[in-house]
């Protein structure tokens, strides 16, 4: 069991590297670099820009540099701490990030136990009473949650909030709180900003759990042992808690791994919308601003996180599932 | 045994004897239903399992629908794609009535007014009561091009002469958002069913090479996968449709937002193929083949494969609707389709703005087939897997 | 700013009340430091004599200190807007758009040759360092003539025919500088939003150049931040327009405290700015500005909100019934201002693109009034800007002096009759089955715009400009790229035609600058070739080989050493009447409206005013300076 643990914990290193390459290579292929669109972004708000100054700082920042030598000095910065340079903010990339992704790792954090929390009471009422109204009405929520896109709720739902509850618009907490220490009023003011976010970026991921883990226990809930078990005369709660249950829970855990990228990659996409002082505005601008390193690194850090989240999610499954501790790994 | 006692105790029991002659299979004679049970072939019985599941056959039935209106879209809508008005501009949806005066009447519209408020500079509408307009119906309207083929200005329903039929409102040039929601659809559904097919293809080709191969080739596989999986999705959707070069016309463009989201689908396919291939290779059927001389091609595309193709199916038709989600997300934040081209995510790109949610909330109106859509192939997808194994 | 006989009146004023000490009212903000000895009193705070305001405009009174103005912008970038808003030049444009000294006490010009700029004695830097003639000797010996701060030489403005000027201190507050020929550019390069910096706050920059702490002390400074020498770290300090570090002192009403990256920035009042009302009493009355960062499409529903005191900046006119609509609700009021551009959107047929048929076309004078003359503006004024813009060619506005009503009318008729003549006329007579016309070699007539796809404006014209092409037998394309790869597309000459703003400049004056109108540089979206030969000295791009187009470069280098305003607008008038009768750039609309969203609260903003980059500077021209809180308003 320990070989498979350092087994699969030396297997991230290759697929970090090539991760690293992939996302490098991404930011770089589409034509221009920083230079040209901070240029262009300046002219297109009719400012003009010395030709002299432009020169200067493409030789400062490297940009002159080949290719594999940019990459390889990011990669080589990286492994030292070092991510580089963000052009946009004249700033080391770890001072950029740093705020950022603590927030991003609290939020995707905060979504991940609302959507255990609802979606496994909601999960075990359907599978238990299946084509009750109950079942059904929550089946229907559910599939709400995924089909509905959710960045269009985030607008609406904006507004709505701002026009009844008089909340402002946009960002975690109000303006008049923002960089200063948390006090009672701070608290409450992001409480009143998180329903939003975390609904949205939850309704997804929620929705696809309780309909993976329903299924997943009426599977078991039809299997021999049950059906002894009940007519051995146990009561149909313990029936349920003591054994499918448990089944249901590996699978819980192990799914992890699978909404863990839906989750950070729907985090984004709503902090856009909302304005959130998440990663996903930030690395959004920096992508679209070719500000290479600053957003390499993002990249570089949600792919670890999602990296490390399933490893972490696997040696849970690992500890929880005999079956996969002595047949050596073979994973679902 | 001895007959004397046999005698004795069938004397004792109460028990009927039949007068029919002895029919030798009697015991094992089915019943019609059950022998059209035992002897149906197994996509028949996936039908009647699916046929069970009501939800799954009402979603069946509304995505023909859809499909089918897709293809003839232009007989269906009221008005074209492009048709704009510059008189009725953010005009709000029309209401059909069908009383006027007490009676009933045939479908009529009245006709719609406009004031420019030079205060908040806005355009405000009203009915004007005093005229009907009868809807007209199998009549001419804007011409087309039907199919690119022939010449046609036939429509299902047109306005009145000189009057107009906004059911869901106009947007900013005055076009009629129905009409551009319906022509929408052709590009938002058929996204996800070319997408669906080329992921569907990487997905069994690189699966059934790990599955079936194992050892180095399944190594590096899995890495890839892992590698793809661990990905934001939404920056490398942006990092490689930037990557797509101008100078490709929409209809390229289109396709390769498609591939860009194939691509990076294949991977949940991929294992359950893989993990499937791993079970069944050891089977003797399998081993069968390979001991006299099938080519592992063969052996995977004849014999492995069609075990576990219903289960394919089912997985693939749960993933369109991340397409069409995915489409709709990157043309929504202005990285996939654009004008021109409409498509659903465009259609919702342009209402996704503090003006439309708070005065012009009916040019969100696209978000609901997008819902329908989604709904429908979940349901779909959903029966179709519980279909796939009717063995259990 | 005002006349010189009041000026002069005002500064014995003021050097009167200076000699009572407990003449004029410190900022309630300051009190507190200066009773405990942290900061002079004002008489030591403000330089002798300092720049008396007192505007003449309807509803201007004198305010009342305090408050915080609130405003949003889209990036940490755009902090340098409030260098632009907060328009502390040496000289800077008065609302008559004349140049007049703002931090200079006062300019003697000779000719435009040779300007000899007096500074104000005692003004300090936001530390409380002086402002002396050093910091201009510093920028001149140690920055723009060092090799490893300045590789590439001098900025444009400061050369004329390739030469730079003569630079002489004169003592501690004046400074000479001279050219052979005249510069007429050099008062407007000073005066722009974003100006030319002939001075760096020496004290504190010295500690980072290798001349003044030795070389391998800066190195290793620099090397410490981050940065791979100490040019690096130079420069990156020394970033006066994009404020980004709060430790660099400035000459601007409020200073920026707050480091990048951050959501909200907060930038508190300098309390050694040089100006004053007519009370004596020290400008800014706004304590404190916060400038907050907010995703970009948010902006407007957040104005709604009333969460900004100010704002126009990423506010566009169809966002106005919104904010119109929730005025009373939330406090504040919505004004329209006029753009001052010379079309708020034009189309740039590319006089330099690749394709020899198109070459041609694009060439001759007839195909581009045909395309101008198909062009349905009253349509597109009604449909997109609600019918309150002016159908009009590129080029000035009715403000401008230089304005005469053929250069607008040119062309702008919409007339289909003689749009299709013109095209008969050159040959393209032939349509296919389509109805399409056809090119000399027999491709259909398909003119591919391209866009840099940001607004549904453009998107907007653009459709109904294609309805109307249609009809003389021309298809048009939009094809939106990125910002970067339309500019390259452009360059490169396989864009034959482009869309973008009008003329940046639309309210000239003859002392401005005419080189939007010229070829001279390559992000000119009509001959960028030829902009590109004049930007790079001949070296690089194509000569211009049109008649009209030469003219217009010998008429800007004539502008360049022009010496007299009569001879200025003589040539700006020719170039005008040549773009009007060339229809270079095709124009459509103009006067086009800019909402600003007003507190209650907040007094004298003007209710109509221009919103223009340069000259303007945005806000920067109506002073944000005298801008005041009324406590009887909304707070």
């Amino acid at each position: 069991m320990l070989r498979y643990v350092i087994n699969r914990v030396l297997l991230m290193i290759p697929t970090l590297i090539a991760i690293s390459i992939i996302v490098f290579l991404i930011i770089q292929l589409p034509p221009g670099n920083y230079l040209e669109s901070y240029i262009a972004e300046l002219q297109a708000q009719g400012e003009s820009v010395d030709p002299q100054k432009i020169a200067f700082l493409r030789k400062e920042y490297g940009l002159d540099k080949p290719m594999v030598e940019q990459y390889l000095y990011w990669a080589w910065g990286m492994l030292h701490g070092d991510f580089g340079y963000s052009f946009e903010f004249n700033l080391p990339v770890s001072k950029v990030i740093g705020d950022r992704m603590l927030l991003t790792i609290i939020v995707s954090g905060i979504t991940i136990v609302f959507t255990w929390a609802v979606a496994f009471p909601i999960a075990i009422y359907s599978a238990t009473h299946q084509y009750s109204w109950g079942d059904y009405g929550l089946s229907l929520l559910g599939f709400l949650g995924i089909a509905i896109p959710n960045f269009m709720l985030a607008l609406v739902m904006m507004y709505l909030a701002n026009v009844w509850f008089e909340t402002s618009i946009g960002g975690l907490m109000d303006p008049e709180f923002v960089g200063k220490p948390w006090t009672w009023p701070k608290a409450r003011s992001v409480l009143e900003h998180s329903w939003i976010p975390v609904i949205i970026i939850s309704a997804h991921s929620t929705a696809g759990m309780i309909r993976r883990l329903r299924a997943n226990l009426l599977d078991e809930l039809q299997k021999q042992y049950v059906v002894t078990a009940r007519a051995k005369g146990l009561p149909p709660r313990k029936v349920l808690y003591k054994y499918p249950l448990r089944m249901a829970l590996n699978f819980f855990v192990s799914d992890i791994g699978s909404i863990l990228p839906h989750i950070i990659s729907g985090t984004e996409i709503t902090a856009v919308v909302l304005s959130l002082p998440t990663a996903g505005p930030m690395l959004l601008n920096a992508l679209k601003s070719q500000d290479m390193y600053l957003a390499g690194s993002f990249l570089m850090f949600l792919a670890l996180m999602i990296v490390v989240g399933v490893l972490v999610s696997d040696l849970a499954l690992m500890a929880l599932d005999p079956r996969i501790r002595l047949q050596g790994g073979v994973t679902r | 045994m001895n007959p004397p006692a046999i005698a004795q105790s069938a004397r004792e029991l109460e028990h009927f004897v039949s007068e029919a002659p002895f029919d030798a299979t009697s015991a094992t004679r089915l019943t019609p239903q059950q022998e059209r049970f035992y002897l149906a072939s197994q996509w028949m019985l996936m039908w009647w399992k699916f046929k069970r599941h009501r939800l799954a056959v009402v979603s069946a039935i509304v995505l023909l629908l859809m499909y089918g209106s897709a293809l003839m879209t232009e007989i269906l809508v009221p008005y074209n794609l492009h048709t704009r008005h510059a008189d009725f501009i953010y005009a709000s949806p029309q209401s059909v009535h069908l009383i006027h005066e007490g009676r009933l009447v045939a479908p009529f519209v009245y006709e719609l007014k406009k004031t420019l408020n030079m205060e908040t500079l806005r355009r405000e509408y009203w009915e004007d009561t005093s005229r009907r307009y009868p809807l007209r119906y199998f009549c001419s309207g804007d011409p087309y091009r039907f199919w690119g083929l022939v010449d046609m200005s036939f429509h299902l329903t047109c306005p009145a002469e000189g009057a107009t039929l906004f059911l869901l409102g106009t947007d900013r040039l005055g076009r009629d958002v129905l009409s551009r929601i319906f022509y929408g659809a052709r590009i938002s559904l058929t996204i996800g069913l070319i997408g669906i097919a080329l992921s569907f293809v990487l997905g069994i080709v690189f699966g059934g090479i790990a599955g079936y191969f194992g050892g180095l080739p399944d190594l590096i596989i899995q890495r890839v996968i892992e590698v793809i999986r661990s990905f934001p999705e939404l920056p490398l959707w942006m990092a490689l449709s930037a990557v797509l070069p101008v100078t490709w016309g929409p209809l390229l463009v289109y396709f390769g937002i498609t591939g860009i989201l194939a691509l990076l689908d294949w991977t949940s396919l991929a294992r359950s193929v893989r993990s499937k291939l791993l079970a069944l290779r050891e089977e003797d059927y399998c081993t069968a083949a390979r001991l006299m001389g099938a080519r592992p091609r063969r052996i995977i595309a004849r014999h492995l494969l069609p075990g576990f193709m219903s289960h394919l199916i089912a997985s693939a038709t749960l993933s369109i609707p991340g397409m069409i989600l995915g489409e709709t997300a990157l043309s929504f934040l202005g990285i996939g389709l654009r004008p021109p081209i409409t498509s659903w995510g465009v259609l919702l790109n342009e209402a996704q703005n503090i003006n439309v949610v708070a005065l012009y909330p009916w040019l969100m109106l696209p978000v609901v087939p997008v819902i329908i859509v989604i709904l429908a192939f979940n349901f779909f997808g959903d029966g179709l897997r519980d279909a796939a194994d009717p063995y259990r | 700013m005002i006349a010189r006989t009041a000026r002069f009146a005002c500064s014995l004023f003021v050097a009167l009340m200076l000699a009572c000490p407990a003449g004029a009212e410190e900022p309630p903000m300051l009190q507190p430091d200066v009773a405990a000895g942290k900061l002079p009193p004002l008489a030591g705070r403000l330089p002798n004599p300092p720049l008396v305001v007192d505007l003449k405009r309807p509803n201007w009174t004198q305010g009342a200190y305090g408050g915080e103005m609130r405003m949003l912008m889209a990036k940490d970038r755009d902090i340098r807007m409030m260098v632009v808003y907060g328009y502390s030049r040496l000289a800077g444009y008065d609302e008559q758009l004349r140049i007049v000294p703002d931090i200079l006490e006062k300019i003697v010009n000779e000719g435009s040759r040779v300007f000899t700029l007096h500074l104000r004695r005692g003004h300090k830097w936001s530390d409380g360092q002086p402002f002396t003639a050093a910091d201009f000797r510093y920028y001149w010996e140690d920055v723009v003539n060092n090799k490893e701060l300045s590789p590439f030489g001098l900025p444009q403005a400061l050369m004329v025919r390739n030469r730079g000027p003569r630079f002489e201190v004169l003592n501690d507050t004046t400074m000479r500088y001279s050219w052979d020929e005249p510069n007429p550019q050099f008062l407007a390069a000073l005066a722009g939003p974003s100006p030319l910096y002939i001075y760096r706050p020496a004290h504190y920059m010295r500690s980072f150049h290798a001349k003044y702490i030795g070389l391998a002390k800066a190195n290793a400074q620099a090397i410490v931040a981050g940065s791979r020498s100490w040019a690096g770290l130079h420069q990156k300090k020394d970033e006066q327009y994009r404020f980004d570090n709060p430790d660099l002192p400035t000459l601007e009403p409020w200073m920026n405290t707050t480091p990048l990256p951050s959501t909200r920035f907060v930038l508190v009042r300098n309390p050694y700015f040089h100006r004053v009302d007519a009370s004596g009493r020290q400008l800014p009355y706004i304590d404190r500005v916060t400038v907050a960062i907010s995703e970009e499409k948010l902006i407007p529903a957040k104005a709604g909100a009333g969460d900004i005191d100010l704002q126009a900046r990423y506010l566009r006119f169809d966002n106005y019934t919104f904010l119109k609509q929730n005025e009373k609700r939330n406090k504040y009021r919505v004004q329209l201002w006029e753009k001052a551009l010379g079309s708020q959107i034009a189309l740039y047929p590319n006089l330099n693109v690749d394709d020899p048929h198109w070459r041609r076309l694009m060439r001759d004078v007839r195909f581009r009034r045909s395309l101008s003359l198909a062009i349905n503006r009253h349509e597109i004024n009604e449909v997109v800007y609600f019918g309150l813009g002016k159908e009009s060619s590129n080029t000035v506005l009715q403000r401008s002096p230089l304005y005469r009503p053929e250069f607008r009318e040119a062309w702008i008729g919409f007339n289909l009759k003689a749009a299709n003549a013109l095209l008969d006329e050159l040959g393209l007579a032939k349509r296919d089955a389509n109805g399409l016309r056809l090119l000399p070699d027999g491709r259909p007539m398909e003119v591919v715009v391209d866009t840099s796809g940001e607004s549904t404006e453009e998107t907007d014209v653009l459709e109904l400009v294609r309805d109307s092409w249609r009809k003389i037998g021309i298809a048009l394309f939009s094809r939106p790229s990125q910002r970067e790869v339309f500019r390259k597309r452009v360059y490169s000459g396989k864009s034959m035609m482009s869309v973008w703003t009008g003329l940046d400049n639309g309210i000239p004056t003859p002392e401005m600058s005419p080189r939007e109108l010229s070829p001279t540089a390559q992000e000119q979206l009509q001959w960028p070739m030829w902009g590109q030969y004049y930007e790079n000295n001949r070296k690089g791009g194509q000569a211009p080989d049109m008649a009209e187009a030469i003219e217009l470069v010998e008429l800007y280098d004539a502008w360049r050493v022009s010496a007299s305003d009569a001879e200025r607008e003589k040539i700006w008038l020719r170039m005008l009447d040549i773009h009007a009768q060339q229809v270079f750039t095709i124009g459509v609309v103009t006067r086009a409206l800019q909402p600003v969203v007003v507190s209650n609260a907040l007094r004298n903003v003007p209710t109509e005013g221009i919103y223009s980059w340069d000259p303007g500077a945005y806000f920067g021209l109506y002073h944000p300076d005298t801008f005041w809180f009324d406590p009887k308003g909304r707070r």
